[in-house]
This record gives C-alpha cells, sequence and structure tokens, in this order.
C-alpha cells in the first residue's frame, strides 16, 4: 500500500495576456517582485533568478517591518505551457514542496493558468495521481456536514 | 473556521499563524487520508459513530485490517475509540481535518493573491 503523503491546492484564473507573456513573468526578476508582494505592500519583492533546470531563484518578500525568503529551484521549464520549480518557506511552515505553473491559451489571446502546489515529505517522489482531489472531496464533505 | 475572516486579515499575519501549525501531525493526517479504505470510514463516520464491526462491514477486508486502518486514523487523531459494554465504538474528531483544510485555504489564499497582483502586472491600465 502507498501512502505519500500529500498535501495540495490547485487554483486557477484565467490571465487577459498570452500565455509567452504569462509564462516570462513566472522567471522575470522585475514581473516576480512586483506580483510576489504582499497586497498591503507598495515595495517590490526582491528577486533573483537563475531560469534554467536545476537553477535557483530568491524571492524576498516585504511586509510590515519582516523579510519573508522564499526560494527554489527549477525543475521544469517549458515555454509557454509548463513551469515546475520547489518552494520552500521557512515562515509558511510548508517545508519542501512543489510549485506547478501550466498555461493553456484561451480564446481572445487570453490564458487559462492552473497551479498547484503540493507538499512531499523530503525523498519522496511526487505521484499524487489525484489523490490530494479525493482528500479535498472528503474535507468538504466533512466540514460541510 | 477556514476562510473565514481571511479578508480581513493581513497576508503576514496569515503567515504567522502557519508557523502555529505542526508540520508533522499534518503529515499524520494527509497519510491517514491517503488511503480509500480509511477516508471511507471517515466519511461513514461524519455522520455517526460506529463499531469496528460496522465500519469493517461494508469493505472488503477483515476486521483485524480494518482494526489497524482505524489504528491509522486514532495516531493522527481523527478518531476517538470508546468502550462500551464488549464494543468499540469510533468517533470522528473534526479538528485534524479543519487544521488540514485551513493548510489547504490559507495556500490556496497566498497564491489566489499573488495571482490577483500578476493579473494586475498583466494589465496595469485595468486596475480595479
Amino acid at each position: 500500500m502507498t501512502t505519500a503523503t500529500i498535501q495540495a491546492v490547485r487554483v486557477q484564473r484565467t490571465l487577459n495576456a498570452t500565455p509567452e507573456r504569462v509564462f516570462d513573468a513566472w522567471l522575470d526578476p522585475e514581473a516576480l517582485g512586483r506580483f510576489m508582494r504582499p497586497g498591503s505592500e507598495k515595495r517590490s519583492a526582491d528577486a533573483v533568478t537563475d531560469p534554467r533546470v536545476g537553477g535557483r531563484f530568491i524571492i524576498t518578500m516585504l511586509g510590515e517591518g519582516n523579510v519573508y525568503p522564499h526560494t527554489g529551484e527549477y525543475l521544469e521549464i517549458d515555454r509557454p505551457h509548463k513551469l515546475v520549480f520547489t518552494w520552500y518557506s521557512k515562515a509558511t511552515a510548508m517545508g519542501k514542496s512543489t510549485v506547478t505553473v501550466e498555461l493553456k491559451p484561451a480564446a481572445g489571446g487570453k490564458t487559462d493558468l492552473t497551479l498547484t502546489h503540493v507538499g512531499l515529505p523530503e525523498n519522496e517522489m511526487a505521484n499524487h495521481n489525484g489523490g490530494w482531489t479525493a482528500i479535498m472531496d472528503l474535507l468538504d464533505g466533512v466540514l460541510r456536514s | 473556521m477556514p476562510g473565514k475572516g481571511l479578508a480581513h486579515t493581513s497576508q503576514f499575519h496569515i503567515f504567522n499563524h502557519m508557523v502555529e501549525y505542526q508540520t508533522s501531525r499534518l503529515d499524520a493526517v494527509y497519510g491517514a487520508l491517503s488511503d480509500g479504505h480509511r477516508r471511507k470510514m471517515l466519511q461513514r463516520l461524519s455522520r455517526r459513530t460506529l463499531t469496528i464491526g460496522e465500519l469493517a462491514d461494508p469493505l472488503p477486508i477483515s476486521l483485524a485490517a480494518a482494526s489497524k486502518h482505524i489504528q491509522i486514523l486514532e495516531r493522527a487523531g481523527l478518531v476517538r475509540r470508546e468502550k462500551s459494554g464488549r464494543e468499540y465504538h469510533i468517533t470522528l474528531v473534526e479538528k485534524p481535518l479543519h487544521d488540514a483544510a485551513e493548510w489547504a485555504t490559507r495556500t490556496a489564499e497566498f497564491w489566489e493573491r499573488r495571482l490577483d497582483q500578476l493579473e494586475e502586472y498583466l494589465n496595469p491600465d485595468t486596475k480595479r
């Protein structure tokens, strides 16, 4: 019996920009600085990226007198379809986790973005086979009953 | 309650809050939830307290196997076992499920806000 530990969320959004523009924003330090900051914070985050497979990034978010570093490594860079990177943030207690950003062209030059954030224990391969949906369904059911 | 009041809480307050959640406990919860038989058990327990026999009954597994599954759920803090006469009654404990859901809610909330700002970055003229 396989019991991979799974913590996962998925968010989706249709963006009014081409997949290329959306994809590049995820690797460009200036763009990252603009969108990886708390809404209440006027200052951009400080981002440094080495956008190649095996390359790393550091995004330091500012807020309320504190700095919140987020680091990770690029696992897959397939412009403009898919970007996979590890995500480590001490402040979020998420431990080691993996973020996948998938882009699909939508009508009118728009882009459907799907972001999946999966937390896995160290040394365990990401093999979640939709297990997280089952978990979320269950949680939904229990919490609503 | 997951989600409640999130809109009025600053992002970094949420971060600080998240540190309070014990990752190991969440791992145990998600580990316990990763098995189909155990999820079915929990689903049925969300309606009422059941005996081990009643829990095993609809599943294609032995009473001993069912008992093992219940032990895993117990260790994750998802169920409570109470002896009543000759039988054990199993009751759902909802709090760990709420905590697990809260991790998901907060993480989703984090990315939703980032995507709001990505949208603004891509379309600066149509700021809300």
